[in-house]
């Protein structure tokens, strides 16, 4: 299917007759709007500046990056030999010294370097502060307040400032204060939220039987957008009334309450659910398998695509004992393996294409029923992140952008997420050098050097 | 002598006053059209700090969600998880295949000032309750669209759930220990919730811009671009010409790192970022002739793969001599990152989430008592309040449609019997409790009177 500059596809689906034709043009038109860059359009947080200063600490670096997505000045303060987090990197792999995840998440801010260690230093960033919106505290809980530079100093000096603590057990109560010296990062946040608990094949031989961490840095990234609402609510709050506050961020609870699970099944069940390897605790199938080729992804957990899956398979016979999804969901895993069994085979019987190929056709003829009543079972190819990088629609929505900061090789960067019409977040430069902006930062808040 | 720091900040967070504070999002009116749960938990931030949620469901059928529970277990009738999501929200049916159930949400947009939808891409353009649609009667309105792939696009009509977005953005390949053997989702629909939340941040970001400047906008927000911007992979490959692989439970980005078993058969997670931390893990190991070993003395030197190995058998083999208490004592007095692996019921239990009040205490006034988990956000004078569960399919619609439509009691009761709106059936998830009264419920049978 080929993409036309947004304009006769886009409803080709669900637009039939004279009715919905004045939606479909006025839609469309804003979608092409949209298709374009955003240069020149206004910036969401152009009125907003961002402090932001922290020691290894990624959920607050990128909670900042969001928040400079949307336009705001940020201005990351770094000890002079650097903040620690530039070195963090996927096998000490890095750009021009940067690490990959300090320079993705680099982007649109400002750098400056300050000793707060020296009194110099303290006067400088409270003159920063004097003037910020927002100021993002990152470092060991207490250290800056220990500094004269905390929320307690400001909140007398400033009141319109927005104070944005972010650490793994937060900045209040008393588990707060005894692990005050843990030090944040991604695997240990995920593990205080339960979530390896959650994850792999307890049947698997030791130690490939451990709880199992996600292979993205989930809790940090959950913790920064936490981070972001957070700050985003507290300013509209701001805006409204002239008051700013304290806003409180524990990373290590991040993905526990948001996603919320945990909490709820521990309630409701008094106890903590086993791990399933690859099943869903709420749906079947809903998972990986094994293609003759390669994994395949499959989600058909509704009773109709369930069924959809079988006519697809000829194997009609498997209704009868698995008609509904209370039958196929169950704590009884052995039970769920004799039907697990039988997709396996019958999945392992194509190759990847042919069986998304199959689905893909028996769905399509499937929505134009009357009654909807044959389902939409899902079967895409697990893709690898290279095979994502060659589909077109991420090209055509501008998805990735290409970088070459240090001029000896070009590669890619997520883009900003999401699309807006009106003030549309964007990447504006990757530039991230230590003290990069010392002076031209130093002279517009007329810092001492 | 100053007060001491965490008695300062204790004083601000105090949860005893929370029921005095203000509302950051009061005054806000959001029209959630949302299922399942991207979209859904939008609102739920937003309905949290105060903003008013309108959930319109379909009649006898509900948010798919309400009847789909883990194991099919269910909490008084109805799902705990649906509860979860939907907490602070007004529920109405509203058939939307009808005109004059379009009508209803028209002009329920038009008072709104955020419109959240997830249904596929261009389908309520269809309907003509789209962004179009709505913006003509109400300009400033904010609408976000959820969908898989976005708006525009080849695969924007193709469908997406947690899982498929989890694979057409490449993560699904990332957990697992690898070898290409196996391979694991994120649980619990992270695929649902980091956009969500990412959503969450655009509407509240718009929500300023408008504030600021009175215009509202269209949001278009993606699951697969969503979990696309948390991967290094794209950055890795284009410098290295390689795919990042699964790496079991190691961080390749901090060396040593894992989930370890101690000597009481217990699992903690220990990652070292910095060479600060690496120094003091050194001293709390009884190590410290291994900071001298060039192999290990620079982080850029310990990430690299052949180094990071060595190191962390270096650490697994101390953790195992170790129960876990010993090991997280240490951590505490001498400041590396490591922390237990919680479960679900540890999290429930745990009184520093508690004392957080990110996991509550909340009686509700159809379903009594519960424990349930609201954010790891917490905002000192304007805080997030649970204030009510879910309720049944079209529950709110008498209270929504008088007090905020002007209709009277007995138009609403003719659209009830046009099935323009409607109620639960008889399943559980849908239906309220069975021992709860719903001819005495003041709200279900609201009536404010005819008009004048």
């Amino acid at each position: 299917m080929k993409e036309e500059s947004g304009k006769t596809q886009v409803f080709s689906r669900h637009l039939v007759g004279k009715a919905t034709s004045e939606h479909l043009a006025n839609f469309n038109k804003l979608l092409a709007d949209m298709m374009g860059s955003p240069e020149g359009k206004p910036e969401t947080l152009q009125d907003t500046t961002v402090i932001e200063v922290g020691q290894a600490n990624f959920p607050g670096i990128i909670s900042s990056t969001l928040l400079a997505e949307f336009g705001a000045e940020v201005i990351k303060v770094e000890p002079p030999e650097g903040d620690p987090a530039r070195k963090i990197t996927h096998y000490g792999v890095n750009v021009n010294g940067v690490g990959i995840p300090f320079f993705m998440e680099g982007r649109n801010k400002h750098y400056i370097t300050l000793d707060l260690d020296s009194e110099k230093g303290r006067e400088n960033f409270k003159k920063l502060a004097s003037k910020a919106d927002v100021v993002l505290d990152a470092t060991k809980p207490g250290y800056l307040d220990s500094l004269g530079i905390g929320y307690r100093q400001f909140s007398q000096s400033h009141p319109g400032l927005v104070y944005v603590a972010i650490s793994p057990y937060g900045h209040f109560t008393s588990k707060a204060r005894e692990k005050c010296n843990i030090p944040d990062t991604d695997l240990t946040a995920q593990a205080e939220a339960g979530y390896p608990a959650l994850t792999g094949n307890p049947q698997a031989p030791e130690p490939y039987n451990y709880p199992l961490k996600a292979g993205v840095w989930a809790a940090s990234y959950m913790s920064a957008a936490l981070a972001a609402a957070g700050t985003l609510t507290a300013l509209l709050h701001k805006r409204k009334t002239g008051e700013g506050q304290m806003v409180d961020i524990a990373t290590y609870d991040a993905i526990s309450t948001w996603q919320g699970f945990s909490i709820v099944w521990g309630f409701a069940f008094e106890m903590p659910r086993v791990r399933v390897g690859n099943f869903d605790w709420c749906l079947f199938p809903y998972g990986y398998y094994e293609a003759k080729d390669g994994f395949v992804t499959v989600a058909a957990g509704a009773d109709a695509d369930f069924r959809g899956l079988l006519r697809i398979f000829g194997r009609w016979d498997l209704e009868n004992d698995w008609r509904f999804l209370f039958d196929r969901i169950t704590d009884d895993i052995d039970k769920l393996k004799v039907l697990e069994a039988d997709f396996k085979k019958e999945l392992a019987k194509f190759t990847r294409k042919e069986i998304v190929r199959k689905t893909l056709s028996y769905s399509a003829s499937a929505a134009k029923d009357k009654l909807r009543g044959k389902g939409f079972p899902i079967v895409v190819e697990t893709r690898s992140p290279s095979e994502v990088l060659k589909e077109e629609h991420w090209k055509i929505r501008n998805s990735f952008l290409e970088v070459d900061p240090a001029r000896n090789g070009k590669f890619k960067i997520p883009s900003s997420v999401p699309k807006m019409s009106e003030s549309p977040p964007r990447i504006k430069r990757v530039e991230c050098g230590l003290g990069a902006d010392n002076e031209k930062i130093y002279e517009k808040y007329g810092l001492e050097k | 002598m100053p007060e001491d720091y965490f008695s300062f900040t204790s004083q601000l967070f105090d949860r005893t006053k929370i029921s005095e504070k203000p509302e950051a999002l009061k005054g806000i009116r959001v029209l959630d059209l949302a299922h399942v749960i991207f979209g859904p938990v939008i609102s739920k931030w937003l309905g949290l700090f105060g903003a008013e949620v309108i959930k319109v469901e379909e009649p006898d059928e509900g948010d798919p969600w309400r009847t789909a529970s883990y194991w099919a277990k269910y909490w008084k009738d109805s799902n705990p998880f649906f509860q979860c999501f939907n907490p602070n929200k007004h529920f109405v049916a509203i058939d939307l295949k009808k005109p004059k159930g379009k009508e209803l949400v028209l002009e329920l947009a038009k008072k709104s000032d955020v419109v959240v939808e997830n249904f596929r891409a261009g389908l309520v353009e269809a309907w003509g309750i789209g962004y179009t649609t709505v913006s003509k009667i109400n300009p400033k309105v904010i609408y976000i669209s959820c969908s898989g792939y976005g708006q525009w696009g080849p695969l924007r009509f193709f469908p997406s759930w947690d899982l498929i977005a989890q694979s057409m953005s490449g993560l699904a390949q990332l957990t697992g220990f690898g070898g290409g053997k196996e391979t694991y989702k994120l649980p619990d629909y992270y695929g649902d919730f980091f956009p969500g939340l990412l959503g969450a941040v655009s509407v509240l970001a718009a929500l300023n811009y408008r504030e600021k400047t009175g215009k509202g906008q269209f949001i278009d927000m993606t699951q697969v671009e969503s979990l696309m911007r948390i991967m290094h992979n794209w950055s890795y490959m284009g410098l290295t010409g390689e795919d990042l692989k699964s790496t079991g439970n190691v961080d390749p980005t901090m060396a040593p790192s894992g989930i370890f078993k101690t000597s009481d058969g217990k699992f903690v997670a220990i990652a070292i970022a910095t060479d600060e931390q690496f120094l003091v893990l050194l001293e709390a190991m009884g190590k410290k002739d291994l900071a001298e070993d060039k192999r290990f003395r620079e982080t850029s030197e310990r990430l690299k793969a052949q180094n990071a190995d060595e190191i962390c058998k270096v650490l697994e083999g101390w953790v195992k001599g170790k129960k876990e208490a010993e090991i997280i004592a240490l951590a505490e007095e001498k400041g590396f990152p490591a922390a237990p692996v919680m479960d679900d019921f540890s999290m429930m239990k745990d009184e520093w989430r508690r004392e957080r009040g990110s996991v509550v205490e909340f009686e509700d006034e159809m379903y009594g008592k519960g424990i349930w988990p609201t954010l790891a956000a917490a905002l000192h004078k304007t805080p997030a309040k649970l204030k009510s569960l879910s309720r049944p399919v079209g529950y709110h619609n008498h209270y929504v449609l008088q007090k905020l439509l002007g209709l009277s009691k007995s138009e609403v009761k003719k659209l009830e019997k046009d099935h323009v709106i409607g109620y639960w059936t008889n399943r559980v998830g849908q239906k309220p409790p069975s021992y709860y009264n719903m001819e005495k419920d003041p709200i279900f049978n609201y009536d404010q009177g005819e008009k004048k």
